[in-house]
């Protein structure tokens, strides 16, 4: 046994024996390692870093145009608030003024109405009694002409035409 | 102390010894609870330095870390699904970096220059008690997912698309932990055997190559099993219909 026990051999201790512990293997292994790693892994973590500062830029610039975008949107709809409510008063001024008016003309019309109803009903009813008068002048006539070829004679004849004449001189 | 009869006048052998500590009727192989216990510490203290000061500039070690959580999300992710995914990502995580840490320590850190009484200090995971720890938890997880996410209805699962496949599915209970941990075992010791015996054989440059090749199939192992233990909650968890 060429072993090298610095220490108690049974117990723990170390043992710095340079082909036995392959140390000078792993040395270069690690050496190896130490040289390609940092290029591989910390390629990787600096892309990676840069990706997320890139995102995060972009997060924070879609933030601040957001905001912007928000503020101009909200000065939209004030104005656009503010618009809706002079509109609504007009409305509400128009439809009062448009009602009254229809009253109005309602009123008027109804009264006109009622007017040239009654109107109507007058002249209606003096027609009917001209005609009334018309036809009872006109039956009395005919009775006269059928009655008065019997009852006149000359005395009768003189008679009503001296009593028309006094009548006439009243009248 | 070798298992060769003569003796190499530049290195030895240790295979099957172990610093056994006595608990209870249990014998414990000290040795892998040092290193179990170094690659813990080491991984938590990386943790708590990236996370100390947190900027929204990753810098260092936090774009490490954060690097590190990008790379499990998406490995739990795209294995467990939307759904569920995020329940699993600190086992899944764990499990990859102890795993990942273990092999690159047993392969990195000069362990030998540290002698035991009896034994060597090396990978946790060139254990087979820890590997078939890992692995038996992994089946613990996947039933508990399945159980937890679907009730009873976890069982559907066995006669999924035709009830001949029941027994197939049990025997895969035993299967997935036994392949697991067997996997992750016999490649992280192969590879210490094959660096020790090349080491015992030809002291210098040969086994340096096999070194680097020992590196890749490591963390291709860690990287297996997290994906596997994921594949196995996604599975467990994943509604069929």
């Amino acid at each position: 046994m060429n072993s090298l026990f610095l220490f108690a051999a049974d117990g723990f201790g170390l043992n710095l024996d340079l082909f036995e512990t392959n140390v000078l293997n792993l040395a270069v292994v690690i050496f190896g390692l130490y040289k390609f790693l940092p290029n591989f892994l910390g390629g990787m973590l600096q892309r990676r870093r840069e990706a997320i500062l890139v995102d995060l830029n972009e997060a924070e610039e879609r933030l601040s145009q957001a905001s912007t975008a928000l503020a101009e949107a909200k000065k939209g709809l004030e104005q656009a608030a503010k618009k809706a409510d002079q509109i609504r008063s007009d409305c509400k001024a128009r439809a009062e003024a448009i009602r009254l008016e229809s009253e109005k003309r309602t009123v008027e019309e109804m009264a006109r109405i009622k007017q040239g109803a009654a109107s109507d009903l007058n002249a209606e009813a003096s027609r009917v009694s001209n005609q009334l008068r018309l036809e009872a002048a006109r039956l009395a006539i005919e009775k006269a002409l059928a009655v008065m070829p019997a009852k006149l004679d000359k005395k009768a004849q003189a008679k009503l035409v001296s009593q028309s004449i006094k009548t006439m001189g009243e009248a | 102390m070798g298992f060769m009869p003569f003796v190499f006048p530049f290195a030895e052998l240790e295979v099957g010894q172990h610093l056994y500590w006595q608990l209870g009727n249990l014998r414990l192989h000290g040795q892998v609870f040092l290193t179990s216990w170094i690659v813990i510490g080491a991984l938590l203290a990386l943790v708590v330095v990236g996370t100390r000061k947190m900027e929204r500039d990753p810098r260092g070690v936090q774009n490490l870390l954060e690097f590190l959580w990008d790379y499990i999300r998406d490995l739990a992710r795209t294995q467990i699904g939307e759904k569920a995914y995020r329940d699993w990502m600190p086992f899944i995580g764990t499990l990859f970096l102890f795993i990942f840490v273990s092999n690159w320590g047993g392969a990195l850190v000069p362990w030998r220059l540290i002698h035991l009484p009896s034994g060597e200090l090396g990978a946790p995971t060139a254990d087979i008690n820890t590997t078939v720890a890992l692995a038996l938890l992994v089946s613990l997880s996947y039933f508990y997912a399945g159980l937890s996410r679907k009730g009873l209805r976890y069982f559907e699962y066995y006669v999924h698309p035709t009830p001949i496949m029941l027994p197939f599915k049990i025997v895969e209970d035993f299967t997935k932990p036994l392949s697991l941990s067997f996997r992750l075992f016999g490649n992280i010791l192969a590879d210490e055997l094959v660096v020790a015996v090349l080491v015992f054989l030809v002291p210098l440059v040969l086994p340096v190559p096999v070194m680097f090749l020992g590196l890749f199939t490591s963390a291709i192992q860690a990287l297996i099993f997290a994906t596997l233990a994921a594949y196995y909650i996604g599975e467990a968890v994943e509604e069929h219909h």
